[in-house]
């Protein structure tokens, strides 16, 4: 049952960050947008966390059939998620700070580490939480902004993926109980809410503009 | 309080304004640009030269002054550009 689930999981978090990115970098092609940019290299962070685990699970059970995936895939796996996610905060602090204020255009953006002792794997599942949190606390502030419904509805989606997240992380010390099916039910329910406004933004007429070479992108960018 | 304006949202006004807010047929000056996309005069210099050296905005010098009017291209780009704001915003950014 759970390995059933965690391939679900995996693979939906492959094929919507996969999907979400390509639609950014459209959207970085035909505009040469910065924010498009990091929303890029976010979402095909999180495409590739989601792929490797998918992967070592697949491995696991047709190639090795230990009943068990390797513990560092896993963790590489997280880490590479963990760095989509940082893009994600990231472009919320630098719409939050940097245009107001001088310090933090000086310093960047520092996130603050939960930092547990136990594995590597618990520390980035804690960082993925935070950063989790503070996307989700700043998409749901921009709804009351702009009152964009699609806000909504990826502000309930990165909460969800960041209660997923904790369950993940928390279910270590309750290892046969249910936490861990729930933290990934629930993660799908975020994945799927993520995807539920982009899937509705209208592409029909936006292509990748041939004319636009890199350096000219640049010139954009300035 | 002021909203802050990012370049990209400062180029998408004075391509809006090229589009549909045109003083005639043949364009829009920059002093008409520099009212309505609200922004200085040596700015709004650099940025029509970008547009127009990238085919977004069309240049017609007449009678010593030069007017501005949206290209096939830069109507494409507003374009692009209406459709991912909308995207960005879904994740509470702007582009």
């Amino acid at each position: 049952m759970e390995f059933l689930l965690e391939n679900i999981l995996n693979l939906i978090g492959f094929l919507v960050g996969l999907a979400i990115g390509i639609m950014s970098l459209i959207g970085f092609r035909n505009t040469g947008s910065p924010t498009l940019f990091r929303l890029t290299l976010a979402f095909f962070s999180i495409s590739a966390g989601f792929f490797v685990i998918w992967a070592g699970y697949m491995v696991e059970d047709f190639v090795i059939k230990s009943g068990n995936i390797e513990r560092w895939i896993q963790t590489v796996g997280i880490v590479i998620q963990t760095v989509g996610y940082f893009f994600i905060a990231f472009s919320h602090s630098i719409k939050s700070f940097f245009p107001k204020s001088n310090y933090f255009r000086s310093v960047g953006f520092i996130p603050l580490f939960l930092v547990s002792s136990v594995q590597l794997e618990h520390i980035f599942r804690s960082v993925s939480f935070i950063l989790l949190v503070y996307g989700a606390i700043e998409t749901m502030l921009s709804y009351f902004e702009n009152k964009n419904k699609g806000a909504i509805s990826v502000s309930v989606g990165l909460a969800f993926l960041a209660l997923g997240e904790f369950l993940g992380w928390y279910s270590f010390m309750f290892p046969d109980s249910l936490l861990y099916p729930a933290s990934m039910i629930i993660k799908i329910a975020g994945l799927i809410a993520l995807f539920i406004p982009v899937s509705k933004v209208p592409l029909t007429k936006i292509k990748f503009d041939e004319g636009l070479e890199d350096d000219e992108l640049d010139d954009k960018l300035k | 309080m002021a909203e802050y304006r990012t370049h990209m949202k400062i180029i998408g006004d004075i391509l809006a304004t090229t589009r549909d807010d045109l003083q005639d047929e043949d364009g829009a000056t920059v002093t008409y640009l520099i009212r309505k996309a609200n922004i200085s005069h040596s700015r709004i210099s650099r940025i029509l030269k970008t547009l127009v050296s990238q085919g977004l905005l069309e240049r017609n010098g007449s009678q010593g002054s030069n007017k501005y009017k949206i290209s096939q291209n830069g109507r494409e780009f507003l374009q692009a550009y209406y459709s991912f704001t909308n995207f960005a915003d879904n994740f509470g950014l702007s582009i």
